[in-house]
């Protein structure tokens, strides 16, 4: 910035818009109010948060499950590269000299071999299986995020009719339905409330406080 | 050899219907039925014989608790266990689920030895196993 750099002062159209903007902010203030949905906003300025710690939560869902199922191949193509090499090898022995390769054991060992590798890659496949349980759990807080989204536009939808010409606002008479959030699905941030468990044990715990 | 034990898996997602089948299956259930929500379960419950019931409880039409309900007060039904197996971590759901005769409760995201643990602790606490 050079030496002689003054803050510009506002010129007339600035200040022009500058009272513009209040006098709309001022308008939708008391529209909203008059409309009796100002109470409304303020509940979706407090649920607004919460949507971006969900999203927050499927981003670091999907990802913690992509990473886990990249881990377990790399872990299962391991185990197959080896059974490949093994297999090779075991073979150009049989060919070579059969009852040496079962005499000297290279046959039982490749079994032995082949059998522990089977049983780590059954236990690569089961993980795999279980890290796409995130679509479950990312499924129920999209759901709740889209009903947000869709309350919102209800009741922005219902703003606009209400202040819309009287011609206008007969067109559009279709009442929204009111969403009435049921259960609270998947704990998106266990930590800062009280009121959820965020591992079994602490279920198991609770249960067995309770006798069960 | 003893009769093999029925289960039937309620979960709203297919993803989750499949892997707690492949688990069970892992864990020497095989036999395994599946249905999408409480009233598919309930029609299925009436119509067929199972010995386990695995439900998840945030589903349409009738969630979990509902369909836990209805087991408990149907002579025919309420001997049948009922595992719930859901992202409802509140304390105050868990509590719900344990008074209205829940034999067990595990929280998502669950492992694969939780879901052993719990399944063979209800059937041997019956004499099922």
């Amino acid at each position: 910035m050079s030496a002689d750099a003054t803050p510009t002062t506002p010129t007339l159209s600035t200040v022009e818009v500058h009272q513009q903007l209040g006098a709309l902010t001022r308008q939708l203030h008391d529209s909203l109010n008059g409309l009796g949905l100002a109470e409304k906003v303020k509940d979706w300025a407090g649920e607004l948060p919460d949507a971006k710690s969900r999203l927050s939560y499927i981003a670091r869902l999907t990802g913690q499950a992509a990473e886990k199922v990249l881990n377990q191949v790399d872990q299962a193509k391991e185990q197959h590269d080896f059974i490949a090499a093994e297999t090779r090898r075991i073979g150009q022995l049989i060919v070579k000299d059969p009852v040496a390769a079962v005499a000297k054991g290279h046959v039982m060992n490749f079994i032995n071999d082949v059998d522990q590798a089977s049983k780590k890659v059954d236990a690569n496949l089961t993980e795999i299986m279980m890290a796409q349980d995130f679509h479950d759990l990312t499924g129920q807080v999209i759901a709740k995020v889209v009903n947000l989204a869709a309350t919102i536009e209800e009741q922005l939808v219902l703003l606009l009719i209400q202040t819309a010409p009287p011609e206008a606002a007969l067109k559009a008479a279709a009442t929204p339905a009111e969403y009435v959030p049921a259960l609270a699905g998947p704990v998106v941030d266990g930590q800062s409330n009280q009121e959820v468990v965020t591992d079994q044990s602490q279920v198991d715990d609770l249960l067995a406080s309770l006798g069960f | 050899m003893s009769k093999e034990l029925r289960f039937l898996i309620v979960d709203d997602f297919s993803t989750m219907r499949r892997i707690v089948r492949n688990l069970l299956k892992e864990s020497g259930y095989a036999d395994a039925d599946e249905a999408e929500d409480g009233v598919a379960a309930l029609q299925k419950l009436r119509n067929s014989s199972f010995d386990f019931v695995v439900s998840d409880i945030n589903m349409p039409n009738m969630n979990g608790f509902q369909l836990l309900a209805e087991i408990k007060k149907d002579d025919k039904l309420k001997h049948i266990p009922v595992l719930m197996v859901t992202a409802e971590a509140r304390k105050e759901d868990i509590v719900l689920a344990a008074q209205q005769g829940a034999s067990g409760y595990i929280v998502k995201p669950f492992t694969k030895a939780t879901l052993e643990d719990k399944v063979n602790h209800i059937l041997t606490k019956l004499g099922l196993k």
